[in-house]
């Protein structure tokens, strides 16, 4: 009998464990949106505080390297000061030439200001503080202040919105290398590949992927990242590389999403 | 126990906080160490054998989990419960640490 009892109670809760989950799962954007709502403050400055204690560490960890660190980035900076000036003298030219054509410059993009509060622990997703109430709908991609590509909005909430990184094992788009189109795979732990490339074409280490406008997914000339790998079968029709990606998101705070393009 | 309870989810909330918010910023090898899943191992290994709120702090850790991730509520749920629960059976079954009877 008092087994019997005890069998019974340990049925009854497990019939209302999983029907609290099933309908925990049916309305998961309340629950969840109620959540962020009233924990959005304290993430805020925890990310704040990680952020700045994270920054410490790794100055302390890193001031060795800083040192050749820093007169690489001196050499790249008269390299890049070199290409500012080519590319200058182009767009002066380029402008002379819309003028002569009568072609309006493309707008720039209509941008909403989103901060980065929370960071799925096991996969690429991060948690932005924007949402319905400000216009932001699925699939808006999501950059950096530098026009570097972070990822798309996945789901949105009322105040809040969930951003699929580029390196998600879903996430595919067209990207391009000066005029070598390929698609950009995401791995998973913010990790990327550079995939269906000719095998004819000719990619070099330290290329910069940017996105490109065929798949209409993305706006054009979006930063990737920078090839650290090539992958290169004589079977294969194709070959591959290795993305390292140009945002770090342990850095990152503020972030820009694309309303219209 | 309610006491208990309370406390439990206070304190696992803000440990989920400091995991997706604080802790991101920290990763070793490219992973973020999960102190939820620590702590619930930790204590359901530390626990009195007759007493079972090890399950309820991992069916507490594990909602918040869910609640602060992509994946379906129940996710981590399920993993921690079943965590904790196969954790107790196996220190019931086969271990015998004698300090901890005694704690």
């Amino acid at each position: 009998m008092k087994l019997s009892f005890k069998k019974n109670k340990i049925l009854i809760i497990v019939v209302v464990v999983i029907l609290l989950v099933f309908l925990l799962n049916v309305f998961q954007k309340e629950v969840r949106s109620l959540f962020y709502s009233f924990s959005a403050p304290i993430q805020k400055v925890l990310w704040g505080a990680g952020d700045s204690t994270s920054d410490f560490f790794q100055g302390i960890v890193r001031v060795k390297t800083l040192k050749q660190e820093s007169d690489e980035l001196k050499l790249e900076n008269q390299e890049l000061l070199s290409q500012v000036v080519a590319l200058k003298n182009l767009k002066k030219e380029n402008e002379t030439l819309r003028q002569a054509l009568d072609l309006g410059l493309q707008e720039d993009f209509k941008l909403a200001l989103a901060q980065l509060i929370g960071k799925d622990i096991s996969q690429d997703f991060i948690l932005i503080d924007k949402g319905a109430k400000d216009a932001v709908t699925e699939d808006m991609p999501v950059i950096t202040q530098q026009r570097v590509l972070i990822g798309r909005i996945s789901e949105v909430y009322e105040g809040f919105s969930k951003v699929m990184l580029i390196s998600h094992k879903e996430s595919s788009f067209d990207a391009k290398v000066d005029n070598i189109s390929g698609v950009i795979r995401g791995q998973g732990n913010f990790r990327i590949l550079f995939d269906l490339i000719l095998r004819e074409e000719n990619l070099s280490q330290g290329d910069i992927v940017v996105t490109s406008v065929l798949g209409r997914i993305f706006p054009e000339g979006l930063l990737v990242g920078r090839i650290k790998q090539i992958k290169r079968s004589d079977v294969e029709p194709f070959q591959q590389a290795e993305i390292e990606p140009f945002f770090d998101i342990s850095q990152i705070e503020t972030l820009f999403i694309i309303l219209d393009f | 126990m309610l006491k208990k309870i309370l406390i439990s989810i206070i304190v696992f909330y803000f440990l989920v906080l400091i995991q997706t918010s604080f802790l991101v910023h920290f990763t070793i090898f490219d992973a973020v160490p999960n102190i939820v899943l620590i702590l619930v191992v930790v204590w359901n290994i530390l626990e009195k054998r007759k007493n079972h709120l090890g399950v309820i702090n991992a069916l507490i850790g594990g909602f918040f989990l869910d609640i602060f991730s992509n994946r379906f509520i129940g996710f981590y749920v399920l993993i921690l419960v079943g965590l904790a629960i196969f954790i107790k059976l196996i220190f019931k079954r086969y271990v015998r640490i004698p300090f901890i009877d005694k704690i």
